[in-house]
């Protein structure tokens, strides 16, 4: 579904990315780990099209399109989901019609109608009780004067929603008390399938204990170098990241 | 040569109505103002004189099409006072009757309520220092009468439209309303300009006298006046206890010079004041808002946001005095415009001169760009990009239609907006 094949990324004169290797089957969950600063919400950024990476060499290509060619934009219509480490917050837009603005832009890119209100109204229902999201969240401004967990929970309600065949997650985990955190790892279990495919992005085991992955990744100054299964993540948690560096020689 | 040059000739030939002593100041004020140039600090960024047509006509009253409708807002009920080219069109209208409430034409109107319109008549704006509303009072010959008794609630809104359908490009339209509601009453008002095609130029006063523990809720809308040149004066006096909102909403234009002025005259009263605008193509859209509290304990709130699309333009300049005995003044001001390109250019200048010491007063105004963030959030979940622009602009803007009372209105406008930014959320 997803192979990343040599990718080089920078900002101003910062390179980031320096040759990293991906690749993600539809039906895994693949996790990517590692220290701070080492390059794994710039990947999810990239992925998702935000604008301020120079790509200078290497490809991604989804479902065997070329991404780096797609605005943003196409990237979500064609499957592609991102959900924020930092949602932002939009004043003035209700979750509601957010949410119809997208599930429509991606209904029409594939083809179909505008969703019929009675049909939308129902999905809004049965997808925001994935995630135990109050109804009044809905009809209110985008993340406005939302707490850190409803911010993370309104990001599983949208993936739910666009019925993404990849979803990154970006550090969903950080900042959430365990009762968020199973909620929100209950969700994305939920929506587990063998025609889609999660890359979860986290700095800490705990997760993965609820989101149980087929593979570990620990990226490391801007690659990734080593991959391994679940138990890869209950040993950094165990040993740190220091034996990893020995480990590689880096 | 300019229509300046002949301005007695024309005097010569309008209908008085009784007003010749005023009418007479006024045009010897007009003539002694003139009209303002650039180098005029009011006007210093809203270029006027260069925009009217070299020679006008100030009257265009055999010019009106019978067959003139009001195209908007049929779905919504109230009183509705028409007029067409300036002139009051009985068969368009629909008043609904209720006690204690007169309303229809000034011209018809003036003389059944000569005590009333003698004492307000204008009392409210300042014909020696303001170049239009001194030439306004000179000729405008009709517009509105609101009239509203003492412990009136009047049910149904008052609508005022001004329809301009006239096939002449000189005609420089002077129209004008007296609104009076006394003491305890409530009434709300909405006045909208519609131009069904064409160049045209108007010039437009409304005085609005608030009685003790009255309410006024006014909403001025430009909604459909794309090929218009426009300067509107609302000048309100406000008396003790009374409150006042009025909302002005800019969906086009091309030019609007708004003054929106209100007095506090009496302690304890309320204003707020309200403005959305929207700027495409070459528009310029100018807002100049003046508060002068005069007397303690009076509130005046301000909210005037802005977004400015291809080469328009926009002015914020907003005055907020407060004199030496306006003790326990609490005055707010805000004025933010964002810039959807390059070549829109916004002007804003706050102006808070305050002679009081124990008042609270505070203002902020700011002119930026839309969020990256934002808008790679809406993009993120498929949004195509013009789309969440008027997403992220209709959510900068909403917030000003949200705040219009009267429910109808309100969606009616929303509506608008979405229409307006293309969009169907």
């Amino acid at each position: 579904m997803l192979e990343i094949k040599n990718l080089h990324a920078k900002i101003g004169d910062k390179e980031i990315l320096k040759g990293l290797n991906l690749t993600v089957k539809a039906g895994e969950v693949h996790a990517i780990m590692g220290p701070n600063g080492t390059g794994k919400s710039t990947l999810a950024s990239i992925i998702a099209g935000k604008e301020d990476y120079e790509i200078t060499a290497g490809e991604i290509l989804f479902e065997g399109k070329n991404l780096l060619d797609l605005s943003p934009d196409e990237r979500a219509r064609e499957g592609v989901f991102l959900a924020f480490q930092y949602p932002v917050e939009i004043p003035g837009v209700s979750t509601t019609n957010f949410m119809k603005a997208a599930v429509n832009a991606k209904r029409k890119h594939h083809g179909q109608e505008p969703i019929v209100a009675k049909e939308f109204l129902a999905m809004m229902n049965e997808k925001r009780q994935l995630v135990e999201l109050d109804k009044s969240y809905l009809s209110r401004s985008i993340n406005e004067g939302f707490s850190g967990g409803e911010k993370k929970r309104n990001e599983i309600f949208q993936m739910a929603m666009l019925d993404p065949k990849l979803a990154i997650l970006d550090e969903t985990d950080s900042g959430l008390d365990i009762d968020a955190l199973r909620i929100v790892a209950d969700g994305v279990n939920k929506l587990k399938s063998k025609n889609n495919a999660f890359l979860v992005i986290t700095h800490y085991q705990r997760l993965l204990n609820y989101i149980v992955p087929d593979f570990v990744h620990i990226m490391y100054d801007g690659r990734v170098v080593k991959t391994g299964d679940k138990s890869l993540a209950l040993k950094m948690e165990e040993r740190g990241y220091d034996w990893i560096k020995e480990e590689v020689g880096v | 040569m300019s229509f300046t040059d002949n301005i007695e000739t024309i005097f010569e030939t309008i209908d008085k109505d009784n007003l010749s002593a005023v009418r007479e100041s006024a045009l010897s004020s007009f003539k002694t103002l003139g009209l303002p140039s650039a180098r005029h600090e009011e006007w210093k960024y809203t270029h006027i004189k260069t925009k009217l047509p070299e020679t006008l006509r100030l009257v265009a009253s055999q010019e009106s099409q019978v067959a003139s409708k009001l195209k908007y807002f049929n779905s919504i009920k109230g009183t509705k006072l028409v007029f067409i080219n300036g002139v009051f069109s009985a068969e368009s209208s629909v008043i609904i009757d209720q006690s204690g409430l007169t309303v229809g034409s000034l011209k018809e109107l003036s003389s059944q309520h000569e005590a009333i319109f003698t004492k307000h008549f204008n009392k409210a704006t300042d014909i020696s220092k303001e170049n239009f509303a001194a030439l306004n009072t000179a000729f405008a010959q009709d517009g509105a009468f609101i009239y509203v008794k003492k412990n009136t609630i009047v049910e149904a809104p008052v609508f005022v439209f001004h329809i301009y359908d006239h096939a002449s490009a000189d005609i420089f339209t002077q129209s004008r309303n007296l609104i009076v509601v006394e003491e305890n009453a409530d009434i709300t008002i909405v006045e909208d300009f519609q131009n069904n095609n064409g160049e045209k130029f108007y010039n437009h006063v409304s005085e609005v006298f608030i009685g003790q523990n009255a309410e006024v809720n006014y909403s001025l809308l430009q909604l459909h006046n794309q090929h218009t040149t426009s300067v509107n004066y609302v000048e309100a006096r406000l008396e003790k206890d009374a409150r006042y909102h009025i909302t002005t909403v800019t969906l086009d234009g091309k030019l609007v010079r708004n003054n929106i002025n209100a007095y506090m005259d009496g302690e304890n009263s309320l204003a707020t004041l309200n403005g959305l605008y929207i700027g495409k193509e070459a528009n310029h859209i100018d807002n100049h808002i003046l508060v002068d509290h005069r007397v303690p304990n009076c509130n005046s709130h301000q909210v005037y946001k802005g977004v400015l699309d291809d080469q328009s333009t926009g002015v914020f300049n907003g005055k907020i005095f407060v004199q030496k005995d306006a003790q326990k003044t609490n005055a707010y001001q805000s004025s933010k415009a964002v810039l959807l390109s390059d070549e829109a250019s916004m002007n804003s200048k706050p102006q808070l001169e305050i002679f009081a010491d124990d008042v609270k007063c505070s203002h902020g105004a700011a002119i930026g760009q839309m969020s990256k963030n934002e808008l790679f959030y809406l993009l993120a979940r498929g949004i195509d990009k013009e789309t969440a622009r008027g997403i992220l602009t209709y959510a900068f803007a909403n917030e000003i239609i949200a705040a219009v009372k009267l429910p109808e209105l309100r969606t009616y406008l929303d509506d608008k907006l979405k229409e307006k930014l293309n969009i169907t959320i």
